[in-house]
């Protein structure tokens, strides 16, 4: 009996303790925001890793998944026989939803995964002890640039991600099915409010990018020093991001829209 | 001010409760002295150094450094402390996405405000005392086990700190490269006044250069002397390491372990 109430106990405790220790570990970035602003350059660097390097597969993904809209609301509309609102329909989802929601978790695929394995792999060879030991706070050095490199990058990359698939979107529409560009751009301008959605888009960019960015560096610096350790936190930084940034996302539209 | 930078005293620790690691350890660190610390593989010489550098806490026992209760000390006070000690890590723990350049500039650019051309002159003359003048622009993924070690004795070095620590700096080096690091060890503690704490197993090397030796073994000291008095110690197990017998009192394995016992013949299951 005893057995059965610890076994079921324990992930949640394990989770509670995870939650306590994302706190602090978030606590103690903020405390390190004075030594970052000092040293800029950490944080450029960062943005060029996490942000730069991300920008192809999220203007790519983002063409795709804006054709892929196009077609499929071209379809479906036809049958309605208002092919004309396909401008909102393609902005709208994206801005809302998918923009936020995908490159959220394209960026902790891309960059997440890697922000894990190395800060993982610097904790296997003792590159943080010794840190620790020249009196550097790694959390300062390392993990503040890396964490605040993502929360900046992310809501970035959305609206790029948006953009790309709104092209990708007209591509389709237009170029491909024929629809009249004009009726398409005056459809979208009327039916997209800046206020109520794109400005709630980057709001929602920035906080999956806050969940994804912590979870990337807690999974690092909580990782076993080993190759399996350094292994199954990069996993876990996927599989966690993923689920935080989907939950986040049914909350969110709830309170936004 | 005592006479020693770094006192133990009844020193234990342990991860967690199913194994102690260091049980009763005292030593002693006296000031300008080079003092070794040996002993088989995983008696607990590289915890020993942690615990010197506040990176783990002892569970018992007190440590002082530079007149300070580290064991009791907070974050800034530990800082303050670990600025004057430079530590050698075992496999060098060279920052991988920086240049040889970066990584020996790197406490000075922490620590201070040094301008472009003093950096590269010290810089320089780190890596001539290490010997490899002009690898400034190489990355750690470029440079041999060896070298690896001796760039990161060189970044160890940069501040010039009062007490230096050795986690095995003698090991995967050819035999000029060992006695010039040797060399250089026992230049540096007496030139600069510094204090040197070597953990090694190279026994010739030791005797040479220490000024007093701790022998440990499972997590105690079994053994302490000047190297005169522990190269006529009784104490077998002492003897055993020094001539490096298979057989004696140090046995070599971790945990018995019933199918290795039967595999060996030992026991039957
Ligand atoms: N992070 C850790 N968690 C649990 N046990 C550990 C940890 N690090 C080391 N140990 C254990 O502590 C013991 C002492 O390790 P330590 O690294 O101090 O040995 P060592 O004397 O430096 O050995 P070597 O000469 O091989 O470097 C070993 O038995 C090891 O299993
Ligand atoms: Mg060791």
């Amino acid at each position: 009996m005893k057995n059965l109430i610890q076994s079921i106990g324990r992930p949640f405790s394990s989770f509670i303790l995870m939650l306590g220790e994302t706190s602090m570990l978030l606590g103690k970035i903020i405390l390190s925001i004075p030594y970052i602003l000092k040293r800029p350059q950490l944080i450029i660097k960062e943005l060029f890793f996490s942000g730069v390097l991300s920008i192809v597969i999220i203007a790519v993904s983002g063409w795709f998944v804006g054709m892929v809209l196009g077609l499929q609301g071209y379809n479906t509309l036809q049958r309605f026989g208002s092919v004309s609102v396909l401008g909102s329909l393609v902005a709208l989802s994206l801005i809302r939803e998918l923009g936020p929601v995908l490159s959220a978790i394209l960026f902790a695929s891309r960059a997440g995964s890697g922000i894990t394995a190395e800060i993982g792999l610097m904790k296997a060879t003792e590159q943080l002890d010794a840190m620790n030991v020249m009196s550097v706070d790694p959390i300062k050095r390392i993990i503040a640039p890396k964490f605040i490199g993502g929360v900046i990058s992310v809501p970035i990359l959305t609206m790029l991600f948006n953009t790309c698939g709104i092209l990708g979107g007209k591509f389709v529409g237009v170029n491909l099915l024929g629809l009249d560009s004009g009726i398409f751009w005056s459809q979208m301008q009327d039916s997209v409010n800046f206020h109520a959605d794109i400005v709630n888009s980057i709001i929602k960019a920035l906080i999956f990018g806050i969940f994804v960015s912590l979870i990337s560096v807690y999974q690092g610096l909580s990782s076993k020093p080993t190759a399996e350790g350094v292994s199954s936190s990069t996993t876990k930084t996927v599989v966690h991001s993923a689920l935080a940034v989907l939950a986040l996302d049914f909350i969110l539209t709830a309170f936004m829209f | 001010m005592s006479e020693n930078i770094i006192e133990l005293k009844n020193v234990s620790f342990a991860y967690n409760e199913n194994k102690q690691i260091l049980t009763d350890i005292s030593m002693k660190i006296p000031y300008g002295k080079i003092v070794a610390i040996m002993g088989g593989s995983g008696c607990g010489k590289t915890t020993v150094l942690k615990l010197i550098s506040g990176q783990i806490k002892a569970n018992s026992g007190k440590i002082t450094a530079f007149g300070t209760d580290i064991t009791r000390a907070n974050n800034k006070t530990l800082e303050q402390i670990r600025t004057k000690l430079g530590m050698l890590f075992q496999f060098g723990a060279l920052f991988t996405d920086l240049s040889v350049y970066d990584n020996i500039a790197f406490p000075l650019n922490e620590h201070t405000k040094l301008n472009k051309t003093l950096k590269d002159i010290i810089v320089a003359m780190k890596l001539e005392s290490v010997g490899l003048s002009g690898t400034q622009e190489l990355f750690p993924s470029e440079l041999s086990g060896g070298m690896a070690r001796r760039i990161a004795l060189a970044r160890a070095m940069a501040l010039d700190p009062e007490l230096m620590m050795y986690d095995e700096p003698f090991t995967g080096l050819d035999p000029i490269s060992l006695n010039t690091i040797a060399m250089l060890i026992k230049k540096l503690n007496d030139n600069l006044k510094q204090t040197t704490i070597l953990v090694t197993h190279d026994i010739p090397i030791t005797m040479k250069i220490a000024d007093y030796i701790y022998f440990m073994s499972n997590g105690k000291v079994i053994a302490e002397g000047t190297p005169k008095e522990i190269s006529v110690t009784e104490n077998k197990s002492v003897q055993q390491f020094i001539n490096g017998e298979v057989n004696g009192p140090f046995a070599y394995k971790y945990n018995s372990n019933k199918s290795y016992d039967y595999y060996l013949g030992r026991e039957s299951i």
